[in-house]
C-alpha cells in the first residue's frame, strides 16, 4: 500500500498532520455513531432531527476544513471523505439493524398475533433459544463443519494444482471455478435432488456396482435412499460452498515464490515434506480464510436441509426460518440469531487458537 | 525535476472529498426517505405473487365495455388470490370460470395462486393488516381456521352478502359454521377430504387405515402434511379420539407422541404442503396424508395412486372467501361470489378441481358434463360418508399456540 | 518450477493432477445437469425425471410469464445495486489502497464483519428494521440490502486488485503537466478499472444469486430464486432451466473475453 506524498518537514507539519487525521477519524467515527442511533430508533422525533443535523454539520465542517486548509489538509482528510459514504451506508444498514435485532431479542410480543414487540430485557427467548432448539444448533454447526472439513480435502489440492501446475492456463480455471457460482444456488440444489433421486443416475450407478451395503453401513445412505439423509444434506453445503474455499488458498499460495519452493525442495529432499514445512505454512491464511467463508454461511443455511433432507435433519437456519417468516416470534428468533452469531465467534476463536499452535510446531 | 522535496498534491482531493460529501450528504436522506415511505405505505402494501403462476388471462383485452371507474365500491376491478391449482383454466378449447366471469360481467378480475401456505401468507400480510394498514387482494381464500383467526382479529370485513343471491344456495352444513358464527364474514370456495393417499405398487398391498401409516414395513416411505389439523387430527381418529371435541392439548397429547416417536423412527420422510403429489405418484412416497381432490386427479392418470377415507374416519375442511379490511371492490367481489355459486358455474369448477363443492345442486349439473364424476363419492359423499368426517374444534388462542409450538417442533421447523 | 524424475514422483504428481481434476469435474456436475435438463420435456409439472429431448423449452423460453417476471425482477435489482455497491465500494478501496491513514486497520475490520456474519442473522436483523421504521418490505428494500453485503465485497476485491497500483504515476503525469482531472481519467481511472469491473461482475452474480437476505426483506415481491423457491411446492419448469443455462452463457461468455484481454494485455506488456 504505498501512501503519496510522505510528510517530511518539522514539528509544525507533523502536529497539524495529526490533528487533521484525528478531526478526519473522529467525524467519521460521530458520522457513524449518529446514523446508527438513527437507524436503531434509540433518537426519534426531535432529537432525530438534531442529529441528522449533527451529521450534516459534521460533513460541512470537513469540507470547509479541506478547503481551508490548504493542501496538506485536503490530502490528509480526503480518505475519511471517501469513505463516508459507503461506511455510512453499512453503519445504518448493517449495524443498526444487529442492534435492532438485538433490542428485537429482549423484547416481548405483547400478543402472538401483534406486530410490535414490547423491549423489556426478557432474556426468557434466550432461555428458549436454547432449551428448545439445541439439535438443530448442534447439527447447524456439525453439517457445517463436516463440509468445511470435505471442502478443505477436495479444494485445497484443487487450489494447488492450479497455482503450482496451471502456468499460463491459471485465470482460465480460476474462471472454471468461478463459473458454476454463476448459475442459481437454488437451481443447483434443485440440480442435487434430481441426481440424487432414488431413480437417478448416482443412486443407479451405486446398486449397479453393488455398493449399496457398503454406502448404508456408512451411513451414507438409508435405506437404500441418498437423498433426504444427513449425507446429502452435508454433500450439498460442500457442492455450494467449495468456490469459497479453492479462491482464499489459491491467493495465498500465489503469493508463495516459487523458486522458494524450488530451494525447499533441495532442502528437504523428498517433496512431501518440502510441501509441509514451507507450502503448507504459507498457505495456512487462505485456508484460515476459506474456513471462515464456508462454515459461517453453511452453519447458518437452510436450503440444503430444505431441499435435500429429511425432518430430523433440520439445522438452525431452518428454525430461525420458521419462527420468523412462519410463526411470527420475532423476538425468539432474533435470539436464536445473536446465539447462532456468538457460537460462531467461539468456534472461530478455538480454530485461530488452533492454527495459531499449528504453526508455532 | 525541482520538485521531487516539496510534496506534491497528486490531484485534486478538493474534488474527491466534495464528491464523496455530497454523496455521503445524499446517503443521510435516506432516513428521511424511509421515514417518508413508511408513513403512506398504502400502494406498497401489496402482497401478490411471491411465487405463484398466475392464470388471468387478458384481462385487458376482455374489455367487453369495462371501462374503469375511478376507486370507490363501485369499482370493476376485482383481485383474487388463491391456492395454486384451484380453479378449472382455459385450456384444450375449454374457456375456464374465470374468463368466462371476466366476458360474462365485464370486471377485470385479476386471479392470482400464490397462496402456498396458510402460516406463510399470514406472517406476510400481518405488518399490513396488523397495524391498521391494508393489503391489495380483494379476495383471499384461506383455511377456515385462519378465516377464524382473522375474523377474530378484526382483519376482515362482512362480505357484501345481500348483493349475493346466490348465497342461498350455500350447503346446510356450512351455515354459520364454527369459525364464522354469524357467517356474515365468509363463503366457502371448496370444501374437501383429507385422508390417506397411496400408490398400490410401492405399497403392495391395499390401505384402510390410519395405523397402517406407521406400518415399519413402510419405513421412511411415508409423508404427512404440514397443515396441523390434518395430520393430527387424522392420527388422532386413529388412536380412536374425536378431533372435533378439543379443549385441550393433553386432549390431543397421545396423537403428537405417536407422531414424535415416527419421526424420530425415521418413519416419515417429509412433512409436505401440496408438493406430495409428484412423490406419489413417483413411489416416493409409498403412502402419505393427502387431500381428496388432488388425488383424484392424480389417480386418473396413475391408476396405481388410489385415495381412501380410513376406517377410523377422515377430517373434512373448508378453503373459505374472506375480503381483507378495507377492500375496495366490494360490488366486484360481490358479482364473483355470486357467479361462483351459481350451480352450472360452480359444477365446471368441481368438475376440474374434483373437490366437494359447497354449492348445493352442483350434482345434477355435474352429471350433464362427466357422469361417472357425478357419483363418485369423494366429490359427492352420500349420508353414510359424510357421517365418518369429522372437522377439527376451534381453538382458543393460547391453545392453538400451544398446538403449534408442538407441531412445529416436530416437522424440525 | 522443477517436475520430479523418479517414477513414484511421476506417479504422485500425475494422482494430484488427477485428483484435482476430479474436484473441477465434480463443480461442474449440476451445471451439466442444468444445461442438459433445459433440453428435457417433463411428463408432469416438474422437470426431475428425464423423459425426452426437446427443443420448445429453447424456442419459448418465456413460457412461464411469472417465471420470467421474476427474473426480470431479478435483473433489474441486480442492476441497479450493483451500480451503487461498486460505485460505494471503489471509494472506500481507493481510500483504503491509497493512503495510509489513522483507523485503516479498524476499518478493514469493519468492512469484513458483513461477510463473515451468516446471511440469515443479516436478513433478519434488516427485516427487522423495516419493521421498525414501518417500512414496507419490496423492490428498493431488497436494493438496500443486497448494496449491504455488496458494498464490502466490492470494496475488498477492488483493494485486492488495486494493490499493486504505483500511485507514483499520478505524480509523473502532473509534473508532465497534466491537470488532476485529466490524471484522473487518462491513467488512473483506465488502470484500476479491470479490478473495478471484475468486482462488479462478481458482486451483480451475487444479487442475481441472493437468496436468504432477499427472502427475508422481499415482502411479496418476486424475485427469480424466490420464484424458484415459492413455487417449487407445485412445479418446476425447464424455463427455469433455460434462463439459468442463458445466465451462465453470458458469464462464461464474460470470462472468456476477459480471460482473452488480459492473456493479450500480458503478452504485449512483454
Amino acid at each position: 500500500m504505498s501512501t503519496v506524498g510522505v510528510e517530511r518537514g518539522g514539528d509544525p507539519a507533523r502536529s497539524s498532520t495529526h490533528r487533521d487525521e484525528l478531526v478526519g477519524l473522529v467525524a467519521l467515527i460521530a458520522a457513524g455513531v449518529l446514523i446508527t442511533a438513527v437507524g436503531m430508533r434509540l433518537l426519534t422525533g426531535p432529537l432525530a432531527t438534531l442529529a441528522v443535523a449533527g451529521l450534516l454539520a459534521i460533513v460541512a465542517t470537513l469540507i470547509v476544513m479541506a478547503i481551508a486548509g490548504g493542501p496538506q489538509a485536503r490530502r490528509r482528510l480526503a480518505p475519511y471523505g471517501l469513505l463516508k459514504p459507503g461506511i455510512l451506508w453499512l453503519a445504518l444498514f448493517y449495524l443498526a439493524p444487529l442492534f435492532a435485532l438485538a433490542r428485537e431479542s429482549l423484547s416481548t410480543l405483547p400478543s402472538r398475533f401483534a406486530v410490535e414487540a414490547e423491549f423489556d430485557w426478557n432474556t426468557g427467548n434466550y432461555a428458549q433459544a436454547f432449551s428448545d432448539f439445541g439439535p438443530q444448533f448442534t447439527r447447524g454447526f456439525v453439517y457445517a463443519a463436516v463440509a468445511t472439513a470435505l471442502c478443505i480435502a477436495i479444494g485445497y489440492p484443487l487450489a494447488y494444482v492450479i497455482a503450482f501446475r496451471g502456468g499460463r492456463w491459471r485465470n482460465l480455471l480460476l474462471g472454471l471455478v468461478v463459473v458454476p457460482f454463476f448459475t442459481s444456488y437454488l437451481i443447483r440444489t434443485i440440480a442435487w435432488s434430481s441426481l440424487l433421486a432414488d431413480s437417478g443416475p448416482i443412486v443407479g450407478a451405486i446398486d449397479g456396482l453393488r455398493l449399496t451395503s457398503v454406502f448404508e453401513a456408512l451411513q451414507i445412505m438409508d435405506n437404500d435412499r441418498l437423498i433426504n439423509t444427513p449425507a446429502a444434506v452435508i454433500g450439498g453445503l460442500t457442492y455450494n460452498f467449495l468456490p469459497f474455499m479453492i479462491l482464499p488458498i489459491y491467493v495465498s499460495l500465489e503469493k508463495i515464490n516459487p523458486a522458494l519452493v524450488d530451494a525447499a525442495k533441495d532442502l528437504y529432499s523428498p517433496a512431501p515434506s518440502a510441501f509441509r514445512r514451507i507450502v503448507l505454512p504459507l498457505s495456512l491464511p487462505g485456508v484460515f480464510a476459506g474456513t471462515l467463508l464456508t462454515f459461517i454461511p453453511a452453519a447458518g443455511d437452510f436450503i440444503n436441509a430444505e431441499y435435500l433432507g429429511n425432518p430430523n435433519t433440520t439445522m438452525i437456519g431452518n428454525s430461525i426460518q420458521d419462527q420468523f417468516l412462519v410463526q411470527n416470534d420475532r423476538p425468539l428468533a432474533a435470539a436464536m440469531s445473536f446465539v447462532l452469531m456468538a457460537v460462531i465467534t467461539v468456534a472461530v476463536f478455538f480454530y485461530t487458537k488452533f492454527l495459531g499452535t499449528e504453526e508455532l510446531s | 525535476m525541482t520538485s521531487s522535496d516539496r510534496p506534491r498534491p497528486p490531484f485534486d482531493r478538493r474534488q474527491f472529498l466534495l464528491r464523496s460529501s455530497a454523496l455521503g450528504a445524499a446517503g443521510l436522506s435516506l432516513p428521511a426517505i424511509l421515514a417518508a415511505c413508511g408513513g403512506d405505505d398504502d400502494e406498497d402494501a401489496s402482497t401478490g405473487a411471491a411465487g405463484g403462476t398466475s392464470e388471468t388471462t387478458g384481462a385487458t383485452s376482455a374489455g367487453t365495455g369495462g371501462a374503469s371507474t375511478p376507486g370507490g365500491g363501485g369499482g370493476d376491478e376485482l383481485f383474487f388470490e388463491n391456492w395454486p391449482e384451484y380453479i378449472d383454466p382455459t385450456e384444450d378449447g375449454l374457456t375456464g370460470t374465470a374468463d368466462r366471469f371476466i366476458e360474462a360481467s365485464g370486471v377485470q378480475l385479476r386471479y392470482t395462486d400464490a397462496f402456498n401456505d396458510n402460516n406463510e401468507y399470514f406472517a406476510l400480510i400481518q405488518p399490513q393488516l396488523g397495524t391498521g394498514g391494508t393489503i391489495e387482494p380483494d379476495i383471499i381464500a384461506p383455511t377456515s381456521w385462519l378465516a377464524g383467526r382473522l375474523i377474530s382479529l378484526g382483519w376482515v370485513d362482512k362480505l357484501p352478502v345481500d348483493q349475493v343471491p346466490n348465497a342461498t344456495n350455500l350447503r346446510a352444513d356450512l351455515r354459520q359454521p364454527s369459525w364464522d358464527p354469524t357467517g356474515e364474514y365468509s363463503l366457502p370456495w371448496q370444501t374437501g377430504i383429507t385422508g390417506i393417499a397411496y400408490n398400490l405398487d410401492a405399497t403392495g398391498r391395499e390401505l384402510a387405515s390410519v395405523e397402517e401409516l406407521f406400518d415399519p414395513a413402510f419405513r421412511g416411505r411415508i409423508g404427512m402434511l404440514s397443515e396441523m389439523r390434518d395430520t393430527i387430527g387424522l392420527i388422532m381418529l386413529g388412536l380412536g379420539a374425536d378431533p372435533a371435541s378439543i379443549t385441550s392439548f393433553d386432549d390431543a397429547a397421545a396423537a403428537f407422541e405417536q407422531l414424535v416417536a415416527a419421526k424420530a423412527d425415521g418413519q416419515i420422510r417429509a412433512f409436505t404442503g401440496n408438493d406430495y403429489l409428484d412423490d406419489l405418484s413417483t413411489g416416493n412416497f409409498a403412502a402419505c396424508i393427502g387431500w381428496s381432490g388432488d388425488v383424484v386427479q392424480l389417480a386418473r392418470d396413475n391408476p396405481a395412486v388410489r385415495f381412501v377415507i380410513p376406517e377410523e374416519g377422515g377430517m373434512s375442511w373448508a378453503d373459505t372467501m374472506v375480503m381483507p379490511k378495507g377492500a375496495v371492490n366490494r360490488d366486484a367481489a360481490a358479482k364473483w361470489m355470486d357467479y361462483v355459486y351459481d350451480p352450472v358455474q360452480a359444477a365446471q369448477i368441481t368438475a376440474w378441481v374434483q373437490f366437494v363443492s359447497p354449492v348445493t345442486g352442483v350434482q345434477e349439473e355435474v352429471a350433464k358434463l362427466d357422469a361417472e364424476l357425478a357419483e363418485s363419492p369423494l366429490l359427492f359423499p352420500d349420508e353414510e360418508t359424510l357421517s365418518r368426517l369429522h372437522s377439527f374444534a376451534n381453538l382458543e388462542e393460547d391453545v392453538e399456540a400451544e398446538f403449534d409450538a408442538a407441531f412445529s417442533d416436530i416437522i424440525g421447523a | 518450477m522443477s517436475a520430479p524424475t523418479s517414477g513414484r514422483g511421476q506417479i504422485a504428481r500425475w494422482g494430484l493432477n488427477a485428483y484435482a481434476a476430479l474436484g473441477l469435474i465434480y463443480l461442474f456436475v449440476p451445471i451439466a445437469w442444468i444445461v442438459w435438463f433445459s433440453f428435457n420435456q417433463p411428463a408432469g409439472r416438474y422437470n426431475i425425471v428425464w423423459q425426452r429431448f426437446t427443443l420448445d423449452n429453447w424456442t419459448d423460453p418465456f413460457a412461464n410469464s411469472d417465471l420470467t417476471g421474476a427474473f426480470v425482477e431479478s435483473l433489474k435489482i441486480a442492476a441497479i445495486s450493483t451500480s451503487i455497491a461498486t460505485v460505494l465500494g471503489s471509494l472506500i478501496a481507493v481510500a483504503l489502497s491509497r493512503y495510509s491513514f489513522r483507523g485503516a486497520s479498524g476499518l478493514n475490520l469493519f468492512l469484513v464483519l458483513p461477510l463473515t456474519t451468516p446471511e440469515i442473522v443479516l436478513g433478519s436483523s434488516l427485516a427487522t428494521l423495516f419493521f421498525d421504521w414501518d417500512v414496507s418490505r419490496g423492490f428498493t428494500t431488497v436494493i438496500i440490502a443486497h448494496v449491504m453485503f455488496q458494498v464490502s465485497f466490492v470494496a475488498l476485491t477492488v483493494r485486492a486488485r488495486v494493490r499493486g497500483f504505483d500511485w507514483t504515476l499520478e505524480l509523473a503525469a502532473q509534473d508532465l503537466g497534466a491537470t488532476p482531472m485529466r490524471t484522473f481519467w487518462k491513467i488512473t481511472f483506465p488502470l484500476i478499472l479491470p479490478g473495478i469491473l471484475a468486482a462488479a461482475l462478481l458482486s451483480f452474480a451475487l444479487s442475481i444469486d441472493d437468496f436468504i437476505i432477499t427472502l427475508f426483506n422481499a415482502g411479496s415481491l418476486s424475485t427469480f430464486p424466490l420464484y424458484i423457491n415459492g413455487s417449487f411446492r407445485v412445479q418446476f419448469p425447464p424455463q427455469a432451466n433455460v434462463l439459468a443455462t442463458m445466465v451462465l452463457v453470458a458469464s462464461v461468455g464474460l470470462l472468456m473475453v476477459g480471460v482473452v484481454r488480459s492473456s493479450r494485455r500480458n503478452a504485449s506488456d512483454r
